[in-house]
């Protein structure tokens, strides 16, 4: 993240990870790679305009966040727009740009803003994608992932 | 956070001990394999000289250690040394938190400067998402990514 006076309106995060840009693309859109990692999944059939959801990966099919696509182009972008389930607030927007870059590595850049109408989406995207995207690292360089949402340490 | 400064902020998660991580970043010899073969002199103590050499560069960035809290936390002043319009803009501020949860240890980077649209701060933001990601694989996997590791390590 970086920024000057409106700090909290978009979050940047980029990672280079041993892959290919198809595996990234498929951890993010295929549901049963997400929950290798993210724990959650996200279903769409990820067509410009189509709905998608941001699943709880209990098995409940409960639903997290949800949105439109706004643009794919796989394997290299896709803009969604993400949502409140109760659509309380307006929506912000996720951006996956993911490039080939030297030495055989992917660089993944995810952009997270138009989130000045809500700090408190704000500041828990900050804490989550850190999280998510360095278990998919893991997961994609190591074959392991860890359950990132148990914190033995803080919840017991 | 002081909204007339600049900043960069960026969280990653490590499957090392947190021991193994503060050893890692302050260590010469783990420092040259993925640090674009630079390394860091100091003894890390509160009040001591700083200094990163880079092979190309020679010294490229100097400064103090302000905080030490081994293996948690420290606080370095750094300046850029070798280009002029970086180095005019005089010291910035880097932050590094390490905290252990369950088998990883998280690992933050706060690189702040007192002034706004910072050079400095925008060149670090291009260079910690690298040298952290290969700092996570050199870690997790014994090897970092090719790209950052010195040139007697590439020719290997």
């Amino acid at each position: 993240m970086m920024g000057n006076t409106h700090m909290n309106d978009s979050f940047v995060y980029v990672t280079y990870i041993y892959t290919t840009p198809q595996k990234v693309w498929d951890a993010i859109t295929k549901p049963e790679f997400a929950h290798l990692y993210w724990m959650h999944t996200n279903v769409s059939d990820w067509k410009k305009g189509s709905r998608w959801e941001h699943r709880h990966g209990d098995g409940s099919g409960k639903v997290l966040i949800d949105g439109t696509v706004l643009e794919s182009d796989p394997p290299r972008r896709l803009v969604i727009t993400w949502t409140r389930p109760d659509h309380s607030q307006a929506p912000s927007r996720v951006t996956f740009d993911i490039a080939d870059y030297s030495g055989g590595l992917v660089c993944l850049t995810v952009t997270h803003d138009q989130l000045a109408h809500d700090q408190a989406m704000a500041s828990s995207i900050a804490g989550g994608w850190p999280k998510v995207l360095s278990n998919l690292k893991s997961l994609l360089e190591t074959g392991r992932a860890e359950n990132i949402w148990l914190t033995k340490n803080k919840e017991g | 956070m002081d909204m007339a400064g600049s900043s960069f902020i960026y969280v990653t998660y490590i499957r090392a001990p947190q021991q193994t991580v503060w050893d890692a970043l302050t260590k010469q010899e783990f420092q040259k394999m993925y640090w674009f073969g630079g390394h860091q002199e100091s003894d890390w103590k509160a009040g001591s000289p700083w200094k990163m050499y880079m092979p190309a560069h020679g010294l490229t960035d100097s400064g103090e250690i302000v905080e030490s809290d081994p293996p948690n936390r420290v606080v370095i002043k750094w300046r850029n040394e070798f280009r002029p319009q970086l180095k005019e803009e005089g010291y910035s501020r880097c932050v590094m938190e390490l905290a252990t949860e369950d088998d990883l240890t998280k690992l933050s980077i706060t690189h702040t400067m007192d002034k706004e649209n910072s050079q400095l701060v925008q060149a670090v933001s291009g260079g910690w998402p690298r040298i952290l990601s290969s700092l996570k694989t050199f870690l997790e996997t014994g090897a970092a990514h090719p790209d950052t590791r010195g040139a007697a390590e590439q020719k290997k």
